[in-house]
């Protein structure tokens, strides 16, 4: 079992220093979320949502807080294992006595870490720039809306890897399957409304609304519902049991 | 077994096989892959699986690598069976595929260093670097190596746990000739250290320059076993003998020697023979009789590899090519 740990830290390390490498990965998952916090946000500076005293900044930047754990769970763990089985990377690991735990849990550490770091990076700007902070009294409630945000979509990225036909394809298939959903989530925009409500049922279906609205409610006063919990545990349970069921280690 | 100071001619060769395989037949759906192979590899050699594409080098590797089980057969690696404990003999044996990656962007001295992790006694850094020839580039990132450099760090990740045995599948398909020739170096570097090498290819100098012992793959049976000579000499050809023609002969002054099957070709004179040593007798009396002398140009040649896989692969044609 230590030896499993020590073997996952060690991987982990790896992919650390290998994601850093790669201006590709670094770019897009840190730069493309922070332009849009900065961008976005400065296009929202002085306004309030309609009829309320609440600043359209402090619920863009929660927004802004699960765009960066889904572009760095889903989009980039999910391209990142697609790229690693096409390219044949997996199937050496085969070759190994290195425990698939082991290796999977370090690609998940490393995951979790560059989530993380996007997710201070995210709260800091949004903190520094237009003065949103999280309600002292709903910490533990962020930092659980974080975690459950950070696993659901790294089990959806994991999904969605099996699914990925090439390595060329694995970015852009990852980012056009959340980005409509997230546009129409309004995670880009505090004030986005009037969707005909079946789309709104529909954009409530999936797991980009209900983890900004668990991240949102930790920044301003708007309750999540027993839903939004709901689905997130749904999604990451189906997105585990479809990565299982359909993991290979080889193309 | 493993001492890796001065070694000549593999004293580490001993009569224990660290391969087995009984047998061993293979069906993927109704086509039959492997129809009843045997062989065996004996410590400290370098085995040679030989024979054209699709004749079931790479299905029987990765039989014994313990990523498929066998339609039926016996097969043992260093004492185990890899399908059930194929756990066991990654730790023991390193594998080469046919392709396979590398994380892009790791070093490659710090993608042999996390290998190293995997194994329980793994050999040093340095000592990898250097049986693969690849110190210079130890800082480099994996996707700036050549296509030769890569396949050197493929055997650099498959040795960084000691292994006893090493499989390498088709280690050069597919290489500019400066390339396969670091890659051979490479690999009689690994020979040099003790290991027990079992290799695949369908390249003839390859195996004749490589192997102590190869068996020939066709159409998913063994068709011959033995050293480069045993090989040739047990498919039965003819030792060649050949000189240049006397003028005398060409002339038509002296008659030919009797008995032997001459052809004369302009300036060489060849005759083919399953006795070479009284054919030789035969026709330095022949000459000694018509005063020609010692005969000018005299070369015998044992019967090759390539004449014998020709032979094998070529008569049957498209039969080779299944599978």
């Amino acid at each position: 079992m230590t030896r499993t740990i020590r073997l996952a830290g060690r991987q982990a390390l790896l992919e650390q220093r290998s994601f850093w490498r790669s201006a590709e990965y670094a770019l897009f998952t840190f730069v493309f979320p922070l332009m849009i916090l900065l961008l976005i946000g400065a296009a929202n500076v002085g306004s309030h949502l309609p009829g309320t005293t609440i600043k359209n900044t402090t619920v863009f930047v929660p927004g802004i807080l699960a765009f960066g754990i889904i572009v760095a769970a889903y989009v980039n763990l999910g391209s990142k294992v697609a790229v690693l089985r096409h390219d044949g990377v997996l199937k050496r690991i085969r070759t190994t006595p290195l425990p698939s735990g082991a290796y999977l849990g370090g690609l998940l550490v490393s995951t979790i870490v560059t989530a993380l770091l996007i997710t201070v990076a995210t709260g800091l700007i949004g903190w520094l720039a237009f003065g949103a902070v999280p309600r002292a009294d709903e910490s533990l409630a962020l930092v659980g809306g974080l975690i459950l945000g950070i696993v659901c979509f790294a089990s959806l990225g994991l999904a969605i890897s099996s699914v990925i036909t090439s390595s060329e394809s694995a970015g852009p298939v990852a980012y056009a399957s959340f980005l409509p959903i997230a546009i129409i989530s309004g995670v880009f925009d505090p004030t986005f409304s009037g969707l005909p409500s079946w789309l709104s049922r529909v954009v409530a279906a999936f797991p980009v609304k209900p983890l900004a609205e668990v991240l949102q409610n930790a920044y301003a006063v708007r309750p999540f519902t027993a839903w939004d919990l709901a689905s997130l545990a749904l999604w990451t349970a189906g997105g585990a049991c479809f990565a299982v069921w359909r993991f290979r280690w080889q193309s | 077994m493993t001492d890796t100071s001065v070694i000549d001619d593999h004293p580490a060769v001993t009569d224990q096989l660290a391969v087995q395989v009984r047998g061993l037949r293979m069906a993927f759906g109704a086509t039959e892959v492997l129809r009843g192979v045997d062989f065996g590899v004996r410590y400290g050699e370098v085995f040679c699986l030989l024979g054209p594409n699709g004749a079931g080098k790479t299905t029987t590797l990765e039989i014994l690598e313990g990523f498929r089980p066998p339609t039926a057969g016996e097969v043992r690696v260093l004492g185990l069976d890899p399908a059930t404990q194929a756990a066991k003999l990654r730790e023991r044996a390193g594998m080469v595929l046919q392709e396979c990656g590398f994380p892009r962007q790791a070093r490659v001295g710090e993608l042999i260093e996390v290998w190293r992790s995997y194994y329980p006694s793994p050999r040093p850094l340095g000592d990898l670097l250097e049986v693969v020839e690849l110190t210079e580039v130890r800082n480099t990132q994996v996707r700036k190596l050549s296509g030769g450099q890569r396949r050197r760090l493929d055997f650099a990740l498959a040795l960084a746990g000691d292994p006893d045995l090493v499989f390498l599948d088709e280690p050069t398909t597919g290489f500019d000739p400066e390339a396969r020739r670091r890659c051979w170096a490479a690999i009689e570097n690994l020979r040099g250290l003790g290991k027990t090498i079992l290799l695949t290819t369908h390249y003839l100098d390859e195996a004749e320059r490589l192997a102590d012992r190869i068996a020939i793959l066709r159409a998913g049976r063994i068709e011959l076993t033995g050293t480069t000579h045993e090989v040739a000499t047990r498919a039965g050809l003819a030792t060649r003998i050949s000189f240049t023609t006397p003028s005398a002969l060409r002339r038509r002054q002296i008659p030919p020697p009797d008995g032997i099957e001459l052809v004369i070709s302009g300036s060489q004179a060849v005759c083919h023979t399953d006795n070479a040593a009284m054919t030789l007798r035969v026709l330095l009396a022949w000459a000694g009789e018509h005063r020609l002398g010692d005969l000018d140009g005299l070369a015998v040649t044992a019967p090759r590899l390539e004449d014998t896989y020709l032979q094998l692969t070529g008569a049957a044609g498209g039969q080779a090519d299944r599978a």
